[in-house]
């Protein structure tokens, strides 16, 4: 529905342009908690290529909005990203090292 | 008697020898409290996220230990003042 709402102003008018470029900054939600539907899919420190797509560049935790998953297993996620961290397997801030030498 | 997991990153400078006195001192004080090691689990020498003392590698160890919960404190105390291990972790399973 939104959709259809942006292109129908879009053809319209030129005052619809600045709000068309805001509603395509937000990255879409999943609908459904890939924990919840997945259940074989652990939550665990050691599990960092799990864990590195729930981060940002930046290393810090993705919100919930972005990644879909739920409020209960996003308290797991945000307690395993930082065990991970205390054992550096994943960084706290910036990439690895290996990426901040290039 | 409780369940933990506990992960030690070792200097990647020392010998295997250094590395073995290192887990066998961990071992007896688990041993010694009525304790006992389930598995070890030896990741290998790997690179870190980021630097700890100044190092880019550590060598990771993953042991599976049944301990009283009361020797943890005393545990985790002994393991910060082991020169070889530059970081551990103890995680209730």
């Amino acid at each position: 529905m939104a959709e259809e709402r942006t292109r129908s102003t879009s053809s319209g008018s030129s005052a619809s342009r600045p709000r068309r470029q805001f509603k395509t900054r937000y990255v879409r939600k999943p609908r459904f908690c890939q924990f919840c539907s997945d259940k074989t899919l652990e939550i665990d420190y050691k599990n960092t290529a799990v864990l590195r797509k729930l981060t940002t560049e930046e290393g810090k935790i993705r919100p919930r909005r972005q990644t879909g998953t739920c409020a209960k297993h996003q308290r797991a996620v945000a307690r395993e990203i930082k065990r991970a961290r205390h054992i550096a397997l994943l960084p706290f801030t910036g990439g690895t090292w290996e990426e901040k030498i290039r | 008697m409780n369940h933990y997991e506990l992960v030690v990153i070792i200097h990647p400078d020392l010998d295997d020898e250094a590395i073995g006195q290192a887990l066998d001192r961990i071992t007896t004080w688990i041993t010694d409290g009525g304790g006992s090691i389930d598995k070890t689990n030896k990741w290998g020498k790997r690179h870190m996220a980021y630097q700890i003392q100044k190092q880019n590698e550590g060598i990771y160890y993953l042991l599976d230990v049944s301990i009283s919960p009361t020797l943890i404190a005393e545990l985790e105390r002994n393991l910060t003042i082991l020169e070889p291990v530059m970081r551990h972790m103890i995680v209730a399973k």
